[in-house]
């Protein structure tokens, strides 16, 4: 390796990210005694990076053609609220979990679309237009569809795929854990996505307009287009996942989602998306959402009061901003 | 074939009633350079965008290679041959150089995948075409401007450009940097290519051009070979008046110095400086970038601090430890980007002018009357004749030498002794900057001390009335009268 490459690679967010997630785990380990590397608990973690990993993923892509989506929680919420509603209601999904994930994809595109529609259309800011269809989808649910909580009655199916996993683990004072079958999607949308954003010319598009929108446009990318296919994509994925919760947790809460994107984006920046666009990477982001999750269950395992979560948040949110803001105050020199 | 490649007859264009065109004719010819000049608003960038497709045109002809152009999009231009370099250069900064370069044609030739290799072999291609070097997987916004530029040029020849129209690209080149973008332009001129540049820059358009159209208020003035005209005919032809370029000549020069530096040192930029400035002089330091000017202006203004030395202003000895403080002692800086640093773009002309005396249009509480902004407004619009119909229009909307009236007027509405003009006249138009000179020498006159750090030789020249000379961070020259002259400063600069 050479000078060049070195220095490539450590200027890079990701480099510096997973750098902090080894030491932290390493830090850790030596804390807790050496409870963070049992099997279990590594399981544990895993298992509970899978939802948050998932709508970063979706962030993420977002964040990279220079918008935000804050409504993203609020389409999930709506998506799986109504599609295990009118499963219940028609007796559906008790074998077979199918329909209601593809309900739930296609309310979501539904309302990606309209985020698509207006973000492609209108040149506002993106964080302003999603917060208004935020709130106005949280309105349908809540009010309009009057959409309740499903625990004990939800479908069978939902919760047989919930329950099910890939292996079982048990550490050393005889503690059981399983690892849930939902990881492989999470892995498949990470892969995805990052084949999308390198390996696509769709992807190439959204580094290109996060970058310089006027540019894109001149090079013959038409903008409005991948806008609209970006946001509508993005809908369908916030159905999808919020349907994965739903199975997780057995239960369908439809205030459950209520300020997710409020944890997920700060851990998108601090995985080195940029808060001007055009930067971010599948890698960057796992590993932030590795080192909040990890923080968070560490907390437990060392018996931490869980206010300290809040606190940690906070400061993952302004470190985030602040290097991201940095690197992009550099780049302008 | 016709001798010309691209002829444009009675072109005219009108937006929402207002004539930006009316009646322009030229021609280009392939393998020459012709430059399209005139001062800011004349419809230089209408008639580009006419060319390129972005508008269609109201009436005229416009014949490419001799056959007649009705109605073009911006793809189809690019596949007569037309490439239009963007004064913004239209880059990814967050990409690499390779994928700048290649993701044009890829997107032109509506590929999916992203295949690495075929990126590479074309932005290899793209820069073979003039012989230039450069890491591929560099970032783009990490390159300097004058390797953007290149990097712009290399990508539009992938696309077997025919005409090349280049929007002002000389405007944040250092003097080294032009000349090596001449030699390319030069390079493709010779290969067949025609390049149209669109220029307001005396010195440069005679240095490279072969053809010239000049362009006032929406109409051409004058087209044809460049030879046929003196710098002085086309200053004319451009503003549509004779300009004068008289020696500043200071009437009445204070005995005692109003600021005086002793050694002043700032480590790794300029070391052991020491000048007078005397009420009424134009003082001008100049020197090469690097030199160590614009860091010693900045210290004068509390944005830099000076470890070692004194600074004295009207006899004592002050510290200036921030704009605030340089400002209470009546010291002004106008500064070099008039657009990022000096002025508040999205907001209202007068909001400009009096941002920097609310505190004098204040009452005893604090509070501010919009009545008073206004009026204190207006009197600066006349006296420095800012072209606007109104002063509660957005500062976006003035051409850049109306902007930089503005900042002069914003720094000026407050009572100062000292004025220190950073490159006061970079990006401005002919006509513009002799307003601003004028006004310059008007306020030396008044009795104000005035400092012009600046690279243009010409201004420094024409306006100051004693100069000095730094390089690598020391004064080495020192000249006044008529003594100043361009080539007794390049003696001692180089």
């Amino acid at each position: 390796m050479n000078k060049a490459t070195i220095k490539r690679i450590t200027g890079r967010t990701e480099f510096w990210i997973f750098l902090v997630l080894v030491i932290m785990c390493i830090g850790i380990q030596i804390a807790s005694g050496g409870q963070l590397f049992e099997s279990s608990t590594v399981v544990t973690i895993l298992r509970a990076m899978v939802v948050d990993g998932m709508f970063a993923m979706i962030c993420l892509v977002v964040m990279v053609s220079g918008g935000f989506d804050l409504s993203f929680p609020a389409v999930a919420a709506l998506a799986y609220a109504l599609s295990t509603t009118i499963c219940v209601n028609n007796g559906w999904c008790n074998t077979n979990p199918l329909i209601g994930f593809l309900l739930a994809i296609v309310i979501g595109a539904v309302l990606g679309m309209l985020n698509g529609w207006i973000i492609a259309n209108f040149k506002l800011n993106t964080m302003i237009i999603t917060l208004g269809t935020q709130t106005f989808f949280i309105g349908i649910t809540m009010g309009l569809l009057e959409l309740k909580e499903i625990t004990s009655t939800l479908p069978v199916g939902f919760r047989t795929f919930g329950e099910s996993y890939l292996f079982e683990v048990t550490n050393s004072a005889g503690l059981r854990s399983t690892m849930t079958t939902m990881f492989i999607p999470f892995v498949l949308l990470c892969i995805i996505t990052s084949f999308v954003l390198n390996k696509t010319m769709f992807g190439r598009a959204l580094y290109a307009i996060g970058g310089n929108e006027v540019s894109a446009e001149r090079a013959g990318y038409n903008v409005k287009r991948v806008k609209f296919i970006l946001y509508t994509v993005v809908g369908a994925s916030a159905g999808f996942i919020g349907m994965i919760r739903v199975c997780m947790a057995r239960q369908s809460i439809p205030k459950a989602m209520v300020g997710k994107e409020m944890t997920i984006i700060p851990a998108v920046i601090l995985g080195g998306a940029s808060i001007f666009g055009g930067e971010g990477s599948v890698f960057g982001t796992v590993c932030a959402v590795g080192i909040i999750t990890v923080v968070s269950n560490s907390m437990l395992l060392m018996g931490i009061d869980s206010y300290w979560q809040d606190f940690f948040n906070g400061l993952v949110i302004l470190v985030g901003v602040t290097v991201s803001a940095i690197q992009a105050m550099r780049r302008r020199k | 074939m016709s001798e010309y490649l691209l002829e444009m007859t009675g072109i005219c264009k009108s937006f929402s009633g207002v004539h930006a065109l009316k009646n322009v004719n030229f021609k280009v010819r392939p393998g020459k350079v012709m430059c399209l000049a005139g001062e800011n608003g004349c419809g230089k960038s209408t008639l580009v965008k006419i060319i390129s497709g972005v508008y269609t045109k109201d009436e005229g002809e416009v014949l490419f290679e001799g056959k007649p152009i009705t109605k073009i999009t911006p793809a189809e231009a690019t596949k007569l041959g037309i490439q239009v370099i963007y004064q913004d250069l239209s880059i990814f900064p967050n990409l690499t150089v390779m994928e700048n370069l290649a993701i044009n044609s890829e997107i032109t030739a509506g590929k999916k995948l992203v295949n690495r290799k075929r990126w590479e072999a074309t932005a290899k291609e793209a820069l073979s075409k003039i012989g230039y070097n450069i890491d591929l997987n560099a970032k783009m916004g990490e390159l300097s401007v004058a390797d953007k530029q290149l990097v712009a040029i290399c990508r539009a020849l992938l696309f077997d450009a025919k005409l090349i129209i280049m929007d002002e690209p000389t405007t944040a080149l250092t003097k080294k940097e032009v000349d090596a973008l001449f030699k390319t332009a030069r390079q493709l001129r010779d290969s067949g290519i025609a390049i149209m540049f669109i220029s307001h820059k005396t010195e440069e358009i005679f240095e490279i051009s072969d053809d010239v159209c000049i362009m006032r208020n929406g109409e051409n003035v004058f087209a044809g070979p460049t030879a046929e005209l003196t710098p002085q005919q086309f200053t004319y032809h451009m503003t549509g008046r004779e300009l004068t370029d008289d020696h500043f000549i200071p009437k009445n020069v204070s005995k005692e110095p109003v600021l005086k530096t002793e050694h002043l040192t700032l480590k790794d930029k300029f070391e052991d400086v020491s000048f007078e400035l005397h009420k009424g002089e134009i003082l001008g330091i100049t020197g090469l970038l690097g030199s160590g000017r614009t860091e010693l202006a900045l210290s004068l203004f509390g944005l830099e601090h000076p470890k070692e030395g004194t600074i004295t202003l009207n006899g004592e000895q002050v510290k200036i430890s921030n704009p605030i403080k340089a400002q209470k002692l009546k010291i002004g800086y106008v500064p070099e980007d008039r657009l990022t640093e000096g002025l508040c773009l999205q907001q209202p002309i007068s909001d400009n002018i009096t941002l920097s005396s609310l505190k004098r249009l204040s009452n005893a509480i604090g509070l501010i009357k919009n009545q008073d902004i206004l009026d204190d407004a207006n009197i600066w619009k006349e006296k420095f004749s800012i072209k606007t119909d109104d002063v509660r229009k957005f500062a976006s909307t003035l051409s850049g030498g109306n902007q930089q009236k503005i900042v002069l007027s914003k720094w000026l509405s407050n009572d100062l002794d000292v004025l220190i003009l950073n490159g006061p006249t970079v990006g401005v138009d002919v006509g513009a900057k002799q307003d601003i000179h004028a006004l310059v020498h008007n306020l030396a006159n008044e009795g104000l001390a005035v400092i012009i750090i600046s690279d243009d030789l010409s201004e420094v020249v024409v306006n100051c009335s004693r100069v000095i000379v730094m390089k690598e961070g020391r004064i080495v020259g020192e000249m006044t009268g008529d003594d100043i002259t361009e080539n007794n400063i390049l003696d001692i600069i180089r």
